[in-house]
């Protein structure tokens, strides 16, 4: 690393310049990285569109769990950028499978939903720290910046729905109105779902659109809030001063010789090797400022530090203040201890609270599970095949038994045989046979509220000659059940014959 | 229709028709039976009240043809208000301005050759500009009694929510006493006697709403609804073709019935036999409507009355020669729809009484035998 190729001024600032830094290194180099962002997240978008037509959430859900390893690449730019070897189009995708080795699961699993995602990837992608080694480092640097990096998360979250926003009103905008007179909300909503399948997948791909400018910018900010966090840490700007003097005095050796002097009594191994080296121990001695020194005055240094002492003590350059709290007892201080068995007792309570609590939060899971049982098993059906949801055939319609069950194997002959004692009950036995038909074989949806007139309409899209024959026996049915007025021998007979007909055609195909 | 004039004129005499057994009114008539018809009346009555039915029928359809001239596009209500009249029962009509409210009314009493009046309800309508009153002559130094324009046939009660609740229940007493109380003698009406009244669901200020008690006496209440856009096209061709304003001075009506005829129909349609299964769906749809969650008040035995003799109607004007479970649920929505209130919630939640009743209907088990 070489300070003195740093591309931007290395001095401290406060959180907001820096992010304002990272804004314009984004926009210096904004097309690189708008350019590679797009390339690797297009191709994987339309992919993932095409695999999940009939899903249109699922794509726009998946590119945006993979942010971090997308990241990772503007990440990479930036930091070749700020020393101002900004890489070439093709060397950084081809450079991105390498980025993405490290700690990949980590960052799509648990540190995904960490606001602060921005300020711990430099960390990690520069750095490679693991463990408790990463943990470490992570509070060094966030000490300061507590809440810096999940604002600006939170603020890009914001940024990125409301540019995604603007882009699907740009749209709505550009329908022309004659086509937009029929909108309204109430129909977007009530439309089936596979119609408006394509107008989700547009609105995924201006999501994907939106991420190609902002993330460069978010990757950026992270960026310099951490540069600036290790400007702070390290004094990077005060070494560059150095390097810059350094730079200056080259063509002066008595410079050289003079600041080395200066800087002698500080090392050891020079102390070791000069010449001088006695002459410079007893400068140095007395340039010990504790030791007593100037005995020989009126005011000796002893003196003149205890003076020194006491103003430095008082008001205005120390102030004493009294202020009492409470404190857990410390357990290395002799001052008080409780007795053994207050001890004993609190830690027998605390123990019995932690275990009501544990208890309490254990029944009352186990009540909501029980009280929205019904929802959970709802919820969970819902991943069951849909065949279970078919009901169960209706036994009844129109009050009459029409399941296969009630009815006789053979129709027409337990017809024939009650004719002669009891016709209604004939007749009444076709009309079950048909509706059992119309239930079981045409899958009509009959249910016990309809009438006789209704299952006829019902009726209308059936092969031609189902069609004449319900509406026959309809009328017949009718006239016999409330009109009284019976059927003759011959019309009861066609009526059977047709129905034998019937059956046989289906029987056929 | 087909028939000419000449066809339908019946010997329709309320008189001269022969029932096997006395006409009732009201709920014991629906105990009738057909069986108790074929059993006991000869041969030769039955086939001449098939005869009698079937002719009514006809002049009922042939009515109902000559009335869908006049008002075009409206083939729901105009059967509505036959039903009704066949019936004995009184109707309210809602709808918006300009749908032919009024001119059905004055259509229907141009076919019926009884007398007809009109009544504007206005706010400063006083009841004995509805039913009369006396008035001292001069010329004979007495009192003189002037019958208001309520003794008539057909009374049509235009926007009836204007007038205020005292000259609404000068109506209640001619609607359901079929009299009128002048000076301490009552007074019939003519019979056949029907008000046809209307109201419009827009514009309510200044309206006085119909009472619970007053809604319960007409047998139904219909809406009117603008025609389909093909009927519309067809109605502003036919009227527009003349100078005249006026579908009815367009087409000329024929006169096909006398009042005689109409109690005649009137006698044979209460006589249809209603199966007692048919009878106990009818009941059972009215009684659900007491319980049903979405209503926070149901329907009266008089809707279980009404629907009977309109279901009666309705079985007649199809040519039916007896009430099935079709004609009872085609016209339980017209008998109800007055009668039920909707729940708060629902009615917040913009539910119509129609579409909970259409509910009520698909859930009520049609009847077994």
């Amino acid at each position: 690393m070489h300070l003195n190729q740093v591309q931007v001024l290395l001095r401290p600032r406060n959180s907001w310049e820096a992010m304002d830094l990272g804004i314009l290194l984004a926009r210096r180099h904004a097309g690189l990285l708008m350019a590679t962002w797009a390339a690797i997240t297009l191709p994987f978008f339309v992919l993932l569109t095409l695999l999940f037509w009939q899903q249109p959430t699922l794509p726009a859900l998946i590119i945006w769990w993979l942010k971090p390893a997308f990241e990772r690449l503007p990440l990479h730019i930036l930091s070749k950028a700020l020393f101002a070897n900004t890489p070439r189009f093709t060397d950084s995708i081809k450079a991105w499978p390498t980025l993405l080795k490290l700690q990949l699961l980590a960052s799509l699993t648990w540190r995904r939903l960490s606001l602060r995602r921005s300020f711990t990837l430099p960390i990690q992608q520069f750095e490679g720290l693991a463990g408790a080694a990463r943990q470490q480092r992570v509070l060094t640097l966030t000490h300061k910046y507590k809440q810096v990096p999940t604002w600006l998360t939170i603020l890009g979250i914001h940024i990125e729905m409301a540019l995604w926003l603007g882009m699907v009103v740009l749209l709505y905008l550009l329908i022309p109105a004659q086509l937009q007179a029929d909108w309204s909300w109430s129909s977007l909503l009530t439309v089936s779902h596979s119609e408006w399948l394509w107008f989700e997948h547009l609105s995924n791909l201006l999501y994907v659109l939106v991420l190609i400018v902002w993330e460069p910018v978010y990757v950026a900010c992270g960026f310099t809030l951490y540069l600036n966090r290790r400007i702070e840490l390290e004094a990077w700007d005060i070494e560059l001063a150095f390097q810059g003097l350094a730079q200056r005095l080259k063509n002066s050796p008595l410079l050289i010789v003079f600041a080395l002097l200066c800087l002698f009594p500080y090392s050891d191994t020079a102390l070791a090797q000069s010449a001088e080296t006695e002459v410079i121990s007893s400068a140095s001695e007395e340039l010990d400022t504790n030791g007593p020194r100037l005995l020989k005055q009126l005011l000796n240094s002893e003196q003149a530090q205890q003076s020194i002492k006491q103003i430095l003590d008082a008001p205005p350059f120390k102030t004493y203040k009294i202020t009492k709290s409470w404190h857990f007892n410390d357990p290395s201080s002799t001052e008080y201890t409780s007795p053994n068995w207050l001890n004993q007792l609190l830690k027998q309570l605390s123990f019995t609270i932690q275990s009501l609590l544990w208890l309490l939060l254990l029944v009352i899971s186990v009540i909501m599970l029980w009280h929205y049982r019904q929802w959970l098993r709802a919820f969970a059906q819902q991943r069951q095949p849909r065949q279970q949801y078919n009901p169960a055939p209706k036994q009844r319609v129109l009050g009459l038994e029409v399941s296969s069950d009630s009815l006789p194997d053979d129709l027409v002959a337990s017809a024939h045989t009650l004719w002669s004692d009891n016709p209604r009950a004939a007749l009444s036995l076709l009309y079950r046979g048909l509706l059992n038909h119309l239930l079981e074989v045409q899958a009509l949806p009959l249910s016990t509220a309809h009438t006789e007139d209704e299952v006829l309409a019902m009726s209308q899209n059936l092969p031609k000659p189902l069609q004449c024959y319900s509406q026959q026996l309809t009328v017949h049915w009718k006239n016999l059940a409330w009109g009284q007025q019976t059927l003759n021998h011959a019309e009861f007979v066609q009526l059977c014959t047709d129905w034998q007909q019937l059956q046989s055609q289906e029987a056929k195909p | 229709m087909s028939q000419s004039p000449a066809d339908l004129e019946l010997s329709l005499d309320p008189s001269a028709t022969h029932h096997p057994e006395p006409v009732n009114t009201g709920a014991a008539q629906s105990n009738t039976t057909d069986t108790q018809i074929a059993d006991h009346a000869p041969s030769l009555t039955t086939h001449k009240i098939e005869q009698q039915r079937a002719q009514a029928s006809r002049l009922m359809q042939a009515l109902r043809d000559e009335l869908e001239k006049a008002l075009i596009g409206q083939t729901a209500v105009i059967e509505g208000v036959l039903c009704t009249f066949i019936a004995a029962g009184h109707v309210l009509i809602e709808g918006v301005p300009g749908l032919g409210k009024t001119l059905l009314v004055r259509a229907l009493a141009q076919c019926f050759s009884g007398q007809f009046n009109r009544i504007q309800f206005t706010p400063d309508l006083m009841p004995s500009d509805v039913t009369g009153h006396a008035i001292y002559d001069l010329a004979s130094e007495q009192f003189k009694l002037r019958k208001g324009p309520a003794f008539t046939h057909l009374l049509l009660a235009d926007e009836i929510n204007r007038a205020p609740a005292k000259t609404q229940a000068a109506l209640l007493e001619v609607m359901q006493e079929r009299s009128i109380t002048l000076e301490g003698r009552s007074l019939l009406v003519p019979q056949p006697f029907m008000v046809l009244a209307t109201q419009n669901p827009i514009e309510q200020e200044g309206t006085y709403p119909l009472p619970e008690a007053e809604l319960d006496r007409f047998m139904v209440k219909l809406h009117i609804d603008y025609p389909q856009e093909q009927e519309e096209q067809r109605l502003v061709r036919a009227v527009t073709r003349s100078a005249q304003a006026d579908m009815l001075e367009n087409t000329a009506l024929r006169v096909l019935l006398q009042p005689r005829d109409m109690q005649a129909i009137q006698k044979i349609a209460s006589a249809l036999p209603v199966d007692d299964q048919v009878l106990n769906y009818a009941v059972s749809l009215v009684r659900s409507t007491r319980q049903w969650p979405g209503l926070s008040s149901g329907a009266g035995p008089r809707a279980s009355i009404d629907l009977i003799r309109y279901a009666r109607a309705h079985a007649l004007l199809q040519g039916h020669t007896f009430v099935s479970p079709d004609d009872v649920k085609r016209s339980a929505l017209n008998i109800l729809r007055h009668r039920v209130h909707l729940s708060v919630e629902l009615a917040i939640e913009g539910l119509q009484v129609e579409q909970v009743l259409q509910q009520l209907l698909n859930q009520v088990p049609a009847p077994r035998l």
